[in-house]
């Protein structure tokens, strides 16, 4: 999933308008932000479903530090720690939160391959309710998050911009939930095509 | 490759449109919590 993980955090952006939705979107991803470098590295990996060419929903992931539960509530912390600073403690914590919540979704579409604690530790079961085995619903599921954000965000930034003293058109509104909603399905488009 | 150009449309480009055009309330603002 990439897609639903931006849509959820256009969601939050409707609800908590002084958080940045640039910071949103990278507290959203940041799980996989800091996966790649790992990956790159070979330390977490991605494997191919047998008789798959591992597209779409068709990889076990062995992301063992940064989408382990426990990992993930440490990112999560550091995260809102840091934004904490600038913003304080209300947009600290919804950015930690919206971290976190990059491993609740994942934990719908992934196969049994998230770990709790880091590196697989303890031989504890490993968690995920494996909706990618079904790839139209995961995909329906994305579409869904990406076109509730998008409208959740236009109504928020629409009401912004007619707000008295404001000196934005609502046009610049219709711009940037468009664009969102564009990314979106660009982004779906290129991951069920992958 | 999809996350790449996710994170580069989403930060990059919604996310600095968003900011430069909208004209959010600043964290710690009055009306920062929608109604």
């Amino acid at each position: 999933m990439i897609a639903g993980h931006f849509g959820l955090a256009a969601v939050v952006k409707s609800r908590e308008r002084s958080v940045p939705l640039w910071a949103l979107m990278l507290a959203t991803a940041f799980l996989d932000v800091v996966f790649v470098p790992l990956y790159l590295a070979g330390i977490e990996r991605i494997i191919p479903v047998p008789g798959t060419h591992g597209g779409y929903g068709d990889g076990v992931i062995h992301a063992d530090y940064t989408h382990s539960l426990v990992g993930a509530v440490a990112l999560a912390a550091a995260f809102g720690l840091v934004a904490a600073i600038p913003w304080g403690r209300r947009a600290g914590a919804v950015l930690g939160a919206v971290v976190f919540s990059h491993w609740l979704l994942d934990l719908v579409v992934h196969r049994m391959d998230l770990a709790i604690l880091p590196g697989g530790a303890g031989g504890l079961p490993r968690l995920g309710f494996g909706l990618w085995e079904i790839p139209v619903a995961a995909a329906a599921v994305e579409l869904a998050l990406v076109a509730a954000g998008a409208y959740l965000y236009w109504r928020s930034a629409l009401r912004t911009t007619q707000e008295p003293g404001r000196t934005a058109g609502s046009g610049r509104a219709h711009v940037v939930a468009a664009c969102l909603l564009l990314a979106g399905v660009v982004t779906l488009a290129l991951d069920v095509t992958s | 490759m999809a996350f790449i150009v996710a994170v580069v449309l989403f930060v990059g480009v919604v996310g600095v449109l968003d900011a430069r055009l909208v004209g959010w309330p600043r964290p710690g603002s009055r009306k920062e919590v929608e109604p």
